[in-house]
Order: structure tokens, then C-alpha cells, then sequence
């Protein structure tokens, strides 16, 4: 909403610059963004002086240019003016735009500049100018000749009066509906100003004059739909003369952005922003039957608006109608016919109430928002219907002569009375955390216009006003109370008033993904962070993840992001195509964030919305190109599916989920992967899976390298983790003794199941056991490879004999043997 | 003989050797099997028994000499061989680099917003993305016809009974405050949705930040101070804080927070446009019908909430211009931020 800064000095006096308005403005609410000074000529006659013509002589190379001297009153001596205008002569008072001057050209707008000049060998410094060269008109006939003795070197700015406005640009929140004019910021700047400065009261314009001008020829009014119109207000106005408006109201509107158009239109836009009513005019002549009726009509029923298009009304629709049908949606938008033109001569003005729920929907229902209906429906004041209208019908009569014809309408069958409120000191102190005066609160209190009915136990009875639709409750008044007493009035100390807290899951949670990331960051990972809106596409091939498991938007922005994502594999798979594309291929990425699910099955019902939709909390991880990049001491380390492994390893480690505790196995290859394994603790709960991104997948995202891929369920990581003690138990005493072991087994045995047979041979002794060379190459018997791998056993109390060692080392290669066929190499 | 152990121990202290196979040819001169010292444990079978004590003492005392100044000699060959070794190293070459990761840049404030309160003694608390209008509007006081749904534009997921993305993480205060009594002091992130066109400046999904504290008394002054020691915690010592009345459904009286531009300090710049202030959070006092919606007594209890975008946040203290940066996930804009924490 613009507010201007000329405009509302009309309504309230005070001594603030526009800036330091703003801030005051700012301050209890009304929160002002920019501050633009407005000039009513573009600008602003900046380097135009009023000159005296003292001589005048024909150029002596021109039969249409003179050659002029003119005093400009700056005390250096008359200047010589080459100047074409068929009515310069010695004596006149002219306007001169001095050298330096910047004009703008009447034919295209674009600016230039007046310079120092030679016209046919005679030097000129300046231009006599005509009206429409500097903007004050639009005539070309010649020079401006001023009449009146005007001493040179007055500024034409000041010789035309010309004085700068500033637009508030005033972004309203939606309770303050009562400011939504210059009349209502007037008023609330009144109330700070009361409190904080010189207090100004709002200066209501007087409608003392209106009288009715013939009791005959008024227009009839029914309100058929009381709800939804509560408050009817109308005056019928005859011969009026359709005209432009004068200047200072086209000023006015213009400069709050508004288009003027006639002298009628203009004065309703102008008292709804100078006043915050909304006014209607009809042109007497299209209201049939001479009734104006306010009501609903038949569900379809079709009616073309003001901007020329048929809409289909609903029959919650509120239409002002004649006998000819509708013309007008009650508080939303005039109809094509019944409008004021240049033709109409009878007017009926109408200044209504309506319900704000009626006009809110409507408006919503075609799409409409105007400077009406946003008033409207946030709640317009009823109580000052009839005295807008009448301020009107002045007006009005003023610009547009006319007489006022029959009394006017007032169709309230219950009035709106001041809403009634009950506030107590104490609450008020205890709420705000400082002990407000109670005179001050009532200071307050009455520069709000809100009046105290009665006192009682050191509280009030209010009445408040109307306007203020937002305040109703004891708490809405203790807020518009440090409103004017000032938000940042209320100090604070030193100590601090706090209850406990205790640590919950979710802390917890918090505190394993720092440890956990910075964990991955020390290891090279960067963090990433996507969308969790995404395309069904991704999911419409797959079968893992269906896309009618997919939580689906009912409005997406597009079709790419049009479901919730299943899955944190598909986001990363963008990150890494984006990068490679941006030449950074060796990528070691991770991500925190929820996966949705959608469950066809159940049922979302009123108790149970969400029935049928999940969220989770999952770490992803990626891994693709070189894990390390090579350099002059080790070649480039490929990252490997055994890395991401090891990485994973690692995050339970940290967390202290000991690898006894989980099994990880080969799970079936599906949709996403090529191969991949399945990480569970030992009663099944499933903890996440690994393996090697499917290359089908991997392609739809352009990505033609191999990409390893983890996904953990983070929660249930972190219910494992949680409420873990470490515990000091005593070092070994003894050393542990390392065997190696080279196997040559078929390809088909997997080192999980050299891991079996291993720790079921020996249970007490075996520490550690990990594959230390593995050789599939040539020498090795057909289908065969060798594993060597590595044991370390140790008995913590004593020190291991070498018999009871071969003994081990005997049953283990006996076992790995009779049961995997393995042989020593 | 044992002259000639004597006139031995005194050569040896003053054997030297200048690489590890001089010190080797010196101990198979000595130590082996066919060595001198062999060869004198074989003379000594043929001293006479009443000498065989004093000589064989001095024997061993020669052998251990021997032994010692030889392993002297290595260490000091190896010792010296290794400072060679070291000498010609060029330690100019470049590191063998360990790769070194980074964090989110949103992550990173996330953690320091959350850590700032976490020392006022606020835990954290987290709601579902996917929520009912109920948990989401309508316990946040907003009514069904009520303008201020205008202000949020909101993804749906399916009409009666509705189901939307939350729009704010303001839906986390009501989960908690129906199932929780007082006091009640939280801290909630998370991220929320927005149907609004992507742009440099607007994303249809974002980060939030809320605080909500209810028990009994809690004042506006409580409010004040809780976001000035935020706002100094944050954004350094000499920040300074502005309210402003505002307007949310859930909160009355409701304010809208500036700080002092961080970027020039107060004095005006462009990014402050010129006003010295830059707005970062919204909160107030929790509105009664929240409170009595979640079967909180208003009268007995009061609180205070605020709530802040932790992308605005991000965007002040790093000055990212464009929000679609971070969703893009460029690792040369990740790597910007190794040294933020």
C-alpha cells in the first residue's frame, strides 16, 4: 500500500521528515520499506530560471531565429539566447533553461542536455522554453510569456509552485486493516505521537454541510441477504457533468500509483484511500426499475465484470442488482454496464458493510483481488459507512455539481457495536515482563480511542473501536498497548528465567550426526543437501520402489517435482552428474535426510490423516572415481566398493555397534543395485545396504563411471547407539601371535565363508581374521584362486605354546579343507 | 697372552669404521668363528690352570669390549647413514595429500543456531515433514477463511481431511505441546515447503529454525532476552536488536526481529538497503487459542516462540547471493566453507 507523505499531512499535523516517518511507522507496525520522492513534473524544473528579455533582434544568417539577451537575475550580466519562437520579444518574462540543464523532448520522452552553442555563427547559453518543452503543458505555440512581474533568477519550480511528495511504501500484515488508508495511518501515527512526541490528533474532515438537495427522486434499496450485507448505505445524486478531474486530485492519486479517470471514479478511489471505505457508483440510468437489491442470484447465472469478462456467478455470490439483473459483485468488482462514463449524468453512490467471509470467498472463487475486496475481507469499519458516503456526495458535488436527490440510505438493522474487553494491569505486566504505569497504559489506552467503560480489581472494561478488527481479546489489547509504548522499551537484564531441559533421542541424535560428520569430513566426505521434492519418473521404472509408493503433491510446481523422494540415491546421483560435469570426478559425497513412503493400503481418515504416510531419517553415502588422488609418493587409490564398506564399518564403529553385533550378507541384486549387501543386527531389524549402483540407473543420470552406494536408517542406528557405556577392562597381558594362511579354494567360495569355518573352528582364542592378498591370475589350477589370509589369536591370561598354536592352526586348515576344499598353497 | 688381551683392548677402543661393511668386516675380524677372538679361546686351552681364572676374566672383558664397540660402530654407521639419508630429501615436494572433506554450509549454521540455544537449555525437538492441516494451521490459530492462509502457499498432498507439507516448522510446537505439560522448552529444526517458484532469492523447500518456551511467566522481557543473546552469540558482541510489531496467527503480540546490518555495521548498505537493519526471525508470545488447543490452560501458563529461516541465516554470514546454490551441491562451492564451523 502506498501512503503519501503530502497526502497524509492532510489528516494529521506533524514534524517528522519522511525517513524518520517511516521509522516511527515501522515502529508501531506499519512496516515501511522505501521512500520515494515523487516530483509532479519530471525533474522537478531543476535548472529552469524565470529571465527578463532585454533585448531582441532578428539573426542576421535566419529569417525565423532572434538573437535575445536575457538577465537571469544572477548578478554575472544579461546572456545571449538564440532563440526560434515567433512571439519573443524585448520585455517579456520567460522561463530559461541555463547551460547544463537537463530537458526531456516532448516527441519521445529521452532527456538532453541544454549546452553552449553556436546557431548559425551567433553563440547561444541556453533556451527560452515553451510549455510542453519543460512539462508544465502541452502547447508548442511559442514561448512561455509570463504576465506577472516575476524578478529573473526566481526558480521556476518555486514560480510554479512546485513542491516534492514521498511515497511510504507500507506493507500491510493482515490484521491491520484499519490502517489501509491515509486517514488510518493518520490516526495510529496519532497515537505514538501522543505518547513519544507533540501529540496531533487525526483531523476528521466535517460532512456538516451536507443537506439534501430534493426529497424527491432517490433510488429504493432492499438487502435481501442481511448476513452477508449487515450495513446498506446509499445516496442517489442527479446532473452531475462527467469531467476530468482537477489537477491536485489526479496528483493525488498518481501519486499513490492509481490511474485517474473521471472526476466520479476518481473521488471514490480518493476516499478510499484517503479514508479506507470502498465506494461503489452506479450510473443511475442502468438501475432498472429504480431498486437496487442486494442479494444472491442463481447458481451460473452469467455476468460480465468491469474488465470485460463473462463470469459464472455461485449463488454464494453477494450481487447488488437491479430489476434488469446484476450489476455490480457486492464488494468485489463493478459490472461492464452500470458503471460511470463520460455519458452519465445521475449517480447512485454506494457505501456498504460487508461480511468478510462472503466477500473473502467470492473474491477467491474468480480470482479477484481489488483495492475493495482487500479491505473487504479483511474487515472494513461499519460504523463509518454513511459519514464516508456523505463526505462523498460533497466532493462530489464540488467537482461535479449535481443535487443530492431524496435522503440517503441506511440499511443497519443491528448495529456493530465496539468491541467489549476486559484487561487487567497485573496480566499485562506479567505478560510484557515489566511494570507499565497505569497511568501510562490509560494514556495509551485513550490515544487508541479505546474507551473505559468501567474499573474494577485492577482491571478495565473496554469498548473497542470497530476499526480495530484484530483486537478482541485482553491479549490483542495488551499488544496494541506495546504497540505505541514501544517493542524495544521493554529492557532486559543479565540473568536469565529458564526451566530445565533434559536431553532427549532427538538430542541425540543431533549429537551422532556431528560426530558422525565430522568423522565422514576428516575422510574427505562432503556433505550434501537435496531436494526432497523430486521427478516420478525416477520411480516409474522401478519395482524396489515403486512410484505408487511414492507421497505425491497435489500442486506441484512441476512434473520433476512432483513426489517425494524414496529414496537419497537419486539426488546424490544428480549432485555427481553435476560435478562431473563441472570436471570434479573424484567424489566422496554423504547425506542426512528423510525418505517418504506412501502405503496404498491404509487408510487416511479424519482421526488418522497420516495414516497412510511415513517419513525416515537416512544417512546416504557416495563414493565414486579416486578415493585418494596420486601423487609423487603413492599412485591414485580407486575408490572400491571395500572402501565404502571399511566407511561404514567405521560409522558403527564410532557409534559403538561392534561388528558382532551386526551381520552384513549378500542381499539380491534389485533395482538400484548391481550387487549389493544387506547390513542387519543380529534379531533381523534392518540397519541399511550397500553395493554397486546399478549401471540401468546410473545411465538415466549420464553417469558413466561406477558409483558405490550406502544408505543407512539413521533412527535406527542411533536407537542401537544410544544409552552405550565404555568400560575400561584391563590390557592383556600377553602378546597376540599372527598366523598367515594361503588358500587356494574354488572362485566360487566367499571369504564370509573362510570367515565361518574360521570362527567356528577356534572360538576362544581367534582375535582377528581379515584377507590380507587375494591372486586370480596364472599358475593357479582352472576355477581356482588363492586367499591368503591372516589370524591373529592370542589367550589374554597366558602366553600361547607353539603346540597349542599348531594345534589350532591344524584344526582350522582341517575344517577350511573338509568343508570349502581349500588347500595350502 | 694376557699381554696380549691388554695390547687388543687398548686397540680396541680406537677401531673405527665409516660404513656398515667395514663395521661387518670388522666383526667377522674379531667375533667369528675363525675370528681372533675365536682364536684366543682356542689358545687358552693351553693356559697353564693357575692363570686360567685371571685370563679368562680378561678374555670375556675383551669379547664384551669387542662386542659393544662394534654395535657402537653400527649405531653410529646407521645414525650417520640415516642423517645422509635425510640431508639429501628434498622436503619441498608437495604433501602426499589426505583428502579433507567439508560440511553443508546450511549445516553449519544449522549447528551453531541449535548450539546457541542448546546452552540456554532448550532441547531439540522434531515433527513430521508430511503433516495434517490441523498440526499445521488450524492449532496455530489460523482460521479456515482467515487471510493469513494467503500468506503461505502450500503443497498439498490430498484434500478432506487435508494433508500438506508444513509450511513452518511451527506444527512442531503443537505435536509437542499436546503430548507434553509444562514447562516446555524446545528448540525445532527442520525443513518445510513452499509452493513457490525456484528462483535465486525463493525455493519451494527450506530450512527452519523455532524456539518455543511455555511455563509459567514467561514474559516478553524473557523474549527480548533470549533473542539478544542469540543475535550476540551469532552474530558477534556489539550486535544490536530491533523488534517490530508483526503478525502471525500464533503468536500475540507478535514481532518481527532486525539486527544491525552485520556487513557494515549499522552505518547502511546496500544489502541492509540503506536502513542499517536487516530482519532475520519472526516470534512473539504464544497466542492463548495455541495454547488452549493443546489443552494448555492460558491462564495459569504463557510462552514465548520465535521462528527463522536458516538459508537468511546462511545467506548473512556467508553472503550466498543465489538459494539455488545450496541444492546444487558443486564441491567447489562445498569447499568454500572448509573453515566455516
Amino acid at each position: 500500500m502506498n501512503i503519501s507523505y503530502n497526502w497524509l499531512k492532510q489528516y494529521i499535523g506533524f514534524s517528522l521528515s519522511p525517513e524518520e516517518l517511516a521509522s516511527v511507522l515501522t515502529s508501531i507496525g506499519l512496516e515501511t520499506g522505501s521512500v520515494e520522492e515523487v516530483e509532479s513534473i519530471p525533474g522537478g524544473l531543476k535548472g529552469l530560471v524565470v529571465g527578463k528579455v532585454l533585448t531582441c533582434v532578428d539573426h542576421p544568417d535566419s529569417d525565423h531565429l532572434h538573437v535575445t539577451t536575457v538577465d537571469l537575475g544572477d548578478g554575472n550580466g544579461p546572456v545571449q539566447i538564440v532563440c526560434g519562437a515567433p512571439n519573443v520579444a524585448a520585455g517579456q518574462t520567460v522561463i530559461v533553461a541555463t547551460v547544463g540543464t537537463v530537458l526531456r523532448s516532448p516527441a519521445d520522452g529521452k532527456e538532453f542536455t541544454i549546452k553552449k552553442s553556436k546557431i548559425r555563427g551567433q553563440e547561444s547559453f541556453g533556451m527560452i522554453c515553451a510549455e510542453d518543452e519543460i512539462g508544465v503543458g502541452t502547447s508548442h505555440a511559442g514561448i512561455i510569456v509570463i504576465d506577472e512581474d516575476v524578478k529573473p533568477g526566481t526558480k521556476a519550480a518555486d514560480y510554479y509552485n512546485l513542491s516534492s511528495d514521498y511515497v511510504l511504501e507500507v506493507d500491510l500484515t493482515p490484521n491491520r486493516v484499519d490502517a489501509a488508508s491515509h486517514y488510518g495511518v493518520a490516526r495510529d501515527l496519532s497515537a505514538w505521537l501522543g505518547l513519544h512526541a507533540n501529540p496531533s490528533a487525526p483531523h476528521r474532515p466535517s460532512v456538516e454541510e451536507f443537506k439534501v438537495d430534493s426529497p424527491e427522486g432517490g433510488i429504493k434499496v432492499v438487502v435481501e441477504n442481511e448476513t452477508a450485507c449487515p450495513r446498506y448505505c446509499g445516496v442517489t445524486i442527479r446532473d452531475v457533468k462527467v469531467a476530468e478531474s482537477p489537477k491536485w486530485l489526479k496528483d493525488r492519486l498518481t501519486t499513490i500509483g492509481l490511474r485517474p479517470i473521471n472526476n466520479i471514479v476518481d473521488i471514490t478511489n480518493y476516499l478510499l484511500h484517503g479514508m479506507g471505505q470502498p465506494l461503489h457508483c452506479f450510473d443511475l440510468k442502468q438501475i432498472k426499475g429504480n431498486t437496487v437489491t442486494v442479494k444472491t442470484v442463481a447458481e451460473g447465472t452469467p455476468f460480465v465484470t468491469l474488465d470485460g469478462v463473462e463470469r459464472k456467478l455461485s449463488e454464494n455470490d453477494l450481487m447488488i442488482c437491479g430489476a434488469g439483473g446484476p450489476m455490480c459483485i457486492g464488494g468485489v468488482f463493478g459490472g461492464l454496464e452500470s458503471g460511470v462514463t463520460e455519458k452519465t449524468t445521475d449517480v447512485f453512490l454506494e457505501s456498504a458493510y460487508f461480511n468478510p467471509t462472503f466477500i473473502r470467498k467470492t473474491a477467491r472463487r474468480h480470482g479477484l483481488s481489488t483495492d475493495a475486496s482487500f479491505r473487504y475481507e479483511r474487515g472494513a469499519d461499519p460504523n463509518i459507512c454513511m459519514y464516508v458516503l456523505k463526505l462523498a456526495a460533497l466532493m462530489i458535488k464540488e467537482l461535479a455539481g449535481g443535487k443530492i436527490c431524496g435522503e440517503p440510505v441506511d440499511i443497519y438493522p443491528e448495529k456493530i457495536e465496539p468491541y467489549k474487553v476486559t484487561l487487567s494491569y497485573e496480566h499485562l505486566n506479567r505478560l510484557l515482563g515489566k511494570d507499565i504505569p497505569e497511568s501510562t497504559v490509560d494514556k495509551i489506552l485513550g490515544l487508541l480511542e479505546i474507551e473505559t467503560e468501567g474499573r474494577h480489581d485492577g482491571a478495565v472494561d473496554l469498548r473497542v473501536p470497530t476499526y480495530r478488527v484484530d483486537v478482541r481479546r485482553e491479549c490483542d489489547v495488551i499488544e496494541d498497548i506495546l504497540r505505541i509504548y514501544g517493542y524495544n522499551n521493554i529492557d532486559c537484564g543479565t540473568e536469565i528465567h529458564a526451566s530445565l531441559s533434559y536431553k532427549t533421542l532427538t538430542d541425540q541424535s543431533d549429537d551422532f550426526k556431528r560426530t558422525i560428520s565430522e568423522q565422514l569430513t576428516a575422510t574427505g566426505f562432503n556433505e550434501i543437501l537435496n531436494n526432497s521434492l523430486t521427478a516420478i519418473s525416477y520411480y516409474e521404472p522401478l519395482q524396489t520402489l515403486p512410484a505408487s509408493h511414492c507421497v505425491k503433491l497435489l500442486n506441484p510446481l512441476s512434473n520433476d517435482l512432483s513426489v517425494m523422494r524414496q529414496t537419497l540415491l537419486f539426488g546424490g546421483l544428480e549432485t555427481i552428474s553435476h560435478n562431473i560435469n563441472r570436471k570434479s570426478k573424484d567424489l566422496s559425497l554423504y547425506e542426512f535426510g528423510n525418505v517418504y513412503f506412501f502405503n496404498p493400503e491404509a487408510e487416511s481418515t479424519a482421526e488418522k490423516p497420516l495414516a497412510p504416510f511415513s517419513e525416515y531419517s537416512r544417512l546416504g553415502l557416495w563414493l565414486t572415481g579416486d578415493l585418494r588422488v596420486g601423487n609423487w609418493l603413492r599412485g591414485a587409490a580407486e575408490a572400491t566398493y571395500f572402501d565404502l564398506k571399511a566407511i561404514v564399518a567405521n560409522i558403527f564403529a564410532r557409534l559403538g555397534i561392534s561388528q558382532k553385533e551386526i551381520v552384513i550378507k549378500d542381499a539380491e541384486p534389485d533395482d538400484l543395485f548391481d550387487s549389493c549387501q544387506e547390513v542387519s543386527t543380529r534379531s533381523g531389524g534392518r540397519l541399511g545396504k550397500l553395493g554397486i549402483v546399478s549401471k540401468s540407473v546410473l545411465s538415466r543420470f549420464d553417469v558413466g563411471v561406477d558409483v558405490y552406494y550406502a544408505e543407512l536408517e539413521w533412527s535406527s542406528l542411533v536407537k542401537l547407539a544410544t544409552g552405550r557405556k565404555v568400560t575400561y577392562s584391563p590390557l592383556p597381558r600377553t602378546q597376540p601371535v599372527k598366523r598367515d594362511l594361503a588358500l587356494l579354494i574354488d572362485k566360487g567360495v566367499t571369504m564370509a565363508q573362510i570367515e565361518e569355518v574360521v570362527k567356528g573352528s577356534e572360538k576362544k582364542l581367534l582375535q582377528d581374521i581379515y584377507l590380507f592378498d587375494v591372486y586370480e591370475g596364472k599358475n593357479l589350477p582352472e576355477g581356482k584362486k588363492s586367499y591368503a589370509i591372516s589370524l591373529t589369536l592370542q589367550d589374554e591370561e597366558k602366553t600361547l605354546q607353539d603346540k597349542q598354536i599348531d594345534m589350532v592352526m591344524t584344526r582350522i586348515t582341517e575344517n577350511l579343507k573338509n568343508k570349502l576344499g581349500a588347500e595350502l598353497r | 697372552m694376557i699381554d696380549k688381551i691388554n695390547a687388543l683392548k687398548e686397540k680396541i677402543s680406537s677401531i673405527k669404521a665409516t660404513s656398515a661393511e667395514e663395521v661387518e668386516a670388522l666383526r667377522i675380524k674379531y667375533l667369528s668363528k675363525k675370528g681372533e677372538i675365536s682364536a684366543m679361546m682356542n689358545d687358552f686351552r693351553s693356559v697353564p690352570p693357575e692363570s686360567k681364572k685371571i685370563v679368562g676374566q680378561a678374555l670375556n672383558e675383551l669379547k664384551n669390549l669387542i662386542t659393544d664397540r662394534i654395535n657402537t660402530l653400527r649405531e653410529e654407521v646407521a645414525a650417520q647413514k640415516g642423517s645422509e639419508r635425510l640431508k639429501d630429501l628434498d622436503l619441498t615436494r608437495t604433501p602426499a595429500v589426505t583428502p579433507l572433506g567439508t560440511r553443508h554450509p546450511l549445516s553449519i549454521v544449522r549447528e551453531e543456531i541449535i548450539s546457541i540455544f542448546r546452552r540456554l537449555g532448550f532441547s531439540i525437538a522434531e515433527g513430521p515433514e508430511i503433516e495434517d492441516d490441523w498440526h499445521v494451521f488450524s492449532s496455530l490459530n489460523f482460521a479456515a477463511d482467515h487471510p493469513a492462509r494467503d500468506m503461505q502457499d502450500t503443497f498439498f498432498i490430498q484434500r478432506e481431511p487435508d494433508v500438506l507439507l508444513r509450511t513452518h516448522t511451527s506444527s512442531v510446537q503443537t505435536r509437542v505441546m499436546e503430548h507434553q505439560k509444562p514447562p516446555i522448552r524446545i528448540i525445532c529444526p527442520g525443513r518445510v515447503y513452499r509452493n513457490e517458484a525456484i528462483s535465486a532469492r525463493a525455493h519451494c523447500f527450506f530450512h527452519q529454525v523455532e524456539a518455543l518456551y511455555v511455563d509459567k511467566n514467561v514474559s516478553f522481557a524473557d523474549l527480548r532476552q533470549t533473542l539478544l543473546y542469540f543475535a550476540k552469540e551469532m552474530f558477534g558482541n556489539d550486535t544490536k536488536i530491533r523488534l517490530r510489531p508483526s503478525y502471525f496467527p500464533f503468536t500475540e503480540p507478535s514481532a518481527e526481529m532486525d539486527i544491525s546490518c552485520n556487513l557494515c555495521g549499522g552505518k547502511g548498505c546496500s544489502f541492509c538497503k540503506h536502513t542499517g537493519w536487516v530482519e532475520i526471525l519472526g516470534c512473539g508470545m504464544v497466542d492463548p487459542n495455541v495454547l488452549e488447543a493443546c489443552g494448555i490452560d492460558s491462564k495459569e501458563y504463557s510462552g514465548f516462540a520465535l521462528g527463522m529461516g536458516i538459508e537468511r541465516i546462511t545467506n548473512l554470514k556467508y553472503q550466498v547471493k543465489d538459494l539455488r546454490m545450496f541444492s546444487e551441491n558443486d564441491v567447489r562451492f562445498l569447499k568454500e566453507f572448509t573453515s566455516a564451523r
